[in-house]
């Protein structure tokens, strides 16, 4: 069955299960934003206006990384390959221009993370899927009985453990029904990313490691874990201080 | 729940992490990709040895040392044909640098008459291959055309590019990546 999904999706197919992960997940945003003081037409704009930010950063970023072979050659630009693209600087980038619009638009900034965050949970299920299509983010050799052949080794089935957790958050994010202050959804939402990044990079086989055997992924993941219970916990004193 | 037992569960939570951070660090290597070969980056390049049209033999692990690029094609694919070009121009610029292209056609899948024409028509004068069985196929998991395998100096799989046509900028920045 995995061959199948694999077969059915291999690259350069992977890149729809994103595409489908992102309209899913805006169509259910849509549905709650009002609840976080954003209206739909305004999630739709941030949205749309962070994703053009995303892809023309992406390839823009990549080009001026990369001057002296685009000036070579500069209508590459405008090829549609998409590896011709700078993935950080796209986030930077998207991230940039969402911030933009929110404040021309006065948006607060904690509600439109909570009236997004359904996206960013549904994105994670995509990511997740086009990892098993693509056959990327692979596991460690394993002698676990649920190994999967993959890159001539049996392996743990890293992104399967990655679309499980992902599916948990999304029904934890999604099915989450006390109404907590501003802020809060989302932070809950990076907490519990971070800490189930941290907890499964042990399985991965594709670590970059630091000082020779610890995961960079997971020092990473810890240090947003720290920051968001931080920013949490700092925005449940000052609403209970309000 | 009470802040105080919240802020306790939290530093349970970090505590754990940390701790296992170290628990599973990567003592016995497995997080790098390995010497085995697979087609994947960070993998070693799956070796075979092919024919050209005019029979003469090259394998790949003879290249070791060389920035070898190895793009499986047929004569069939648009996107192959039209990339043609732009990797031809990639050759001629940097094989005094050591570039080697491997344009490895997908011969058991398409017409062996129609590859001599196809390459004296674009004047491609980087060596074809051809894989008459599907074991290159197979060994390098072909699940699109055009595939492109950007292998470095020490025989590993530097960048896998699925689907074309490459851009020539893109050829040109993996080239450069695989030649350093």
């Amino acid at each position: 069955m995995i061959e199948a999904f694999r077969s059915l999706f291999a690259p350069p197919r992977h890149f729809i299960l994103i595409v489908a992960a992102l309209w899913i997940g805006l169509t259910l945003a849509e549905k709650r934003s009002e609840k976080h003081g954003v209206s739909k037409e305004q999630l739709n704009n941030v949205s749309f206006y962070s994703i053009i930010g995303y892809v023309i950063g992406g390839r823009v970023l990549f080009a001026l990384a990369n001057l002296s072979s685009f000036a070579q050659s500069p209508f590459s630009i405008f090829s549609p390959n998409p590896d011709l693209f700078d993935p950080t600087g796209a986030l930077v980038a998207g991230v940039l221009v969402g911030t933009i619009y929110g404040q021309r638009q006065k948006l607060q900034l904690r509600g439109t993370l909570d009236a997004l965050t359904p996206i960013f949970a549904s994105l994670a299920i995509g990511l997740a899927l086009a990892h098993l299509a693509a056959g990327t983010a692979f596991g460690s050799p394993t002698t676990l009985p649920w190994g999967i052949h993959l890159w001539n080794a049996t392996r743990h089935p890293s992104q399967i453990y990655e679309l499980i957790a992902s599916l948990l958050i999304f029904g934890l994010i999604w099915f989450y029904r006390p109404d907590p202050p501003p802020g809060i959804l989302f932070l809950d939402f990076i907490a519990l990313t971070a800490g189930s990044r941290l907890l499964l990079e042990a399985f991965r086989g594709d670590s970059t490691l630091v000082l020779g055997e610890f995961r960079v992924a997971q020092i990473a993941a810890w240090g947003i874990l720290l920051m968001a219970l931080l920013a949490s916990e700092s925005i449940r004193q000052r609403e209970k201080a309000n | 729940m009470s802040t105080t037992q919240r802020r306790i569960i939290y530093s349970i939570i970090l505590l754990l992490g940390f701790a296992w951070i170290f628990v599973s660090a990567d003592r016995s290597g497995t997080s790098t990709a390995g010497q085995i070969p697979a087609p994947q980056a960070g993998f070693l390049a799956p070796d075979f040895e092919l024919k050209t049209p005019d029979g003469e033999t090259i394998r790949l692990s003879d290249l070791r040392g060389q920035a070898v690029l190895v793009n499986l094609w047929a004569t069939w694919c648009p996107p192959c044909r039209a990339e043609m070009p732009a990797i031809e121009k990639i050759y001629n610029e940097y094989k005094e640098a050591g570039l080697v292209v491997l344009a490895v056609n997908m011969t058991y899948q398409d017409d062996p008459f129609e590859v001599v024409p196809f390459v004296e028509d674009h004047e491609l004068t980087f060596p074809i291959l051809l894989d008459e069985t599907g074991d290159v196929g197979s060994a390098y998991q072909l699940r699109s055309l055009p595939s492109s395998f950007f292998i470095d100096r020490d025989g590993l799989i530097n960048e896998v590019i699925v689907g074309g046509p490459m851009a020539e900028a893109l050829l040109r920045t993996r080239v450069e990546e695989i030649l350093k």
